[in-house]
């Protein structure tokens, strides 16, 4: 009785499965059918037509462009890269990202603050670090006079009260 | 071949102008105003590489990159 059960639950498990799989290969030849539909990003954002790697891909192209030969070696290092701040002189490391991601140095090379400031609106991570190193470059008092300072946990304390 | 670079959500859109052409130069010194008149910044790359920013429409720039207002993050 109980082989018999088991029997017609596992002939009931397998017809489930074969209707799931059919039913999955036809929602999937339906939507490479529509190819919009299956970007994920496309499908929330209105207005994206390039998938989300392609976007990072362009924005990461184009910060390549503008880097200089120094900053561009730093960057294909160590996913960071240096700038001088055109008004105090002071250096600042823009670390990849899109927030918290730009450290102002001290004489040694260590993180003493963070400041945070980007452009407005959704852009990609390659596009987000060449405004802010363009912005630093050319116009540094007007990019930090928008920007938050926070501070940098050290192993010593806390730099927020330095700020 | 000229190009006007703006930085938007789907990484860069790209305008590409003769800049010989007087009707497509004008389009494109309307395209600054529009642009930073929006509140972006026009940068351009020295022939050493490094950045300027512009505040009026340059003829001459082989390539010019507009990024959206810096606002806190």
């Amino acid at each position: 009785m109980f082989k018999q059960l088991l029997r017609n639950a596992k002939q009931r498990l397998r017809l489930f499965l074969s209707e799931c799989g059919r039913r999955a290969r036809v929602l999937r030849d339906s939507l490479r059918q529509q190819p919009d539909r299956i970007d994920p990003s496309s499908r929330f954002v209105r207005g994206l037509h390039y998938g989300y790697w392609e976007r990072e891909a362009r924005g990461l192209e184009l910060l390549k462009e503008w880097l200089s030969p120094e900053q561009l070696a730093q960057y294909a290092a160590k996913s960071y890269f240096e700038v001088t701040g055109c008004h105090s002189g002071k250096r600042y490391r823009i670390s990849h990202g899109t927030a918290m991601n730009i450290h102002e140095l001290d004489g040694a090379g260590r993180p003493r603050f963070g400041w945070c400031f980007t452009p407005k609106g959704y852009l990609v991570a390659g596009d987000v670090m060449l405004a802010q190193k363009i912005a630093l470059e050319t116009d540094e008092r007007a990019a930090l006079a928008v920007a938050n300072k926070f501070p940098v946990l050290t192993g010593r304390r806390n730099t927020l009260f330095d700020c | 071949m000229a190009t006007q670079i703006v930085m938007d959500r789907t990484g860069d859109t790209r305008h590409n102008f003769d800049a010989t052409n007087t009707e497509a130069l004008s389009k494109a010194e309307e395209r600054f105003r529009e642009l930073t008149g929006a509140g972006f910044t026009a940068a351009v790359r020295t022939s050493s590489g490094e950045p300027v920013v512009k505040r009026m429409f340059d003829p001459n720039a082989e390539e010019t990159l507009f990024f959206p207002r810096l606002v806190g993050g």
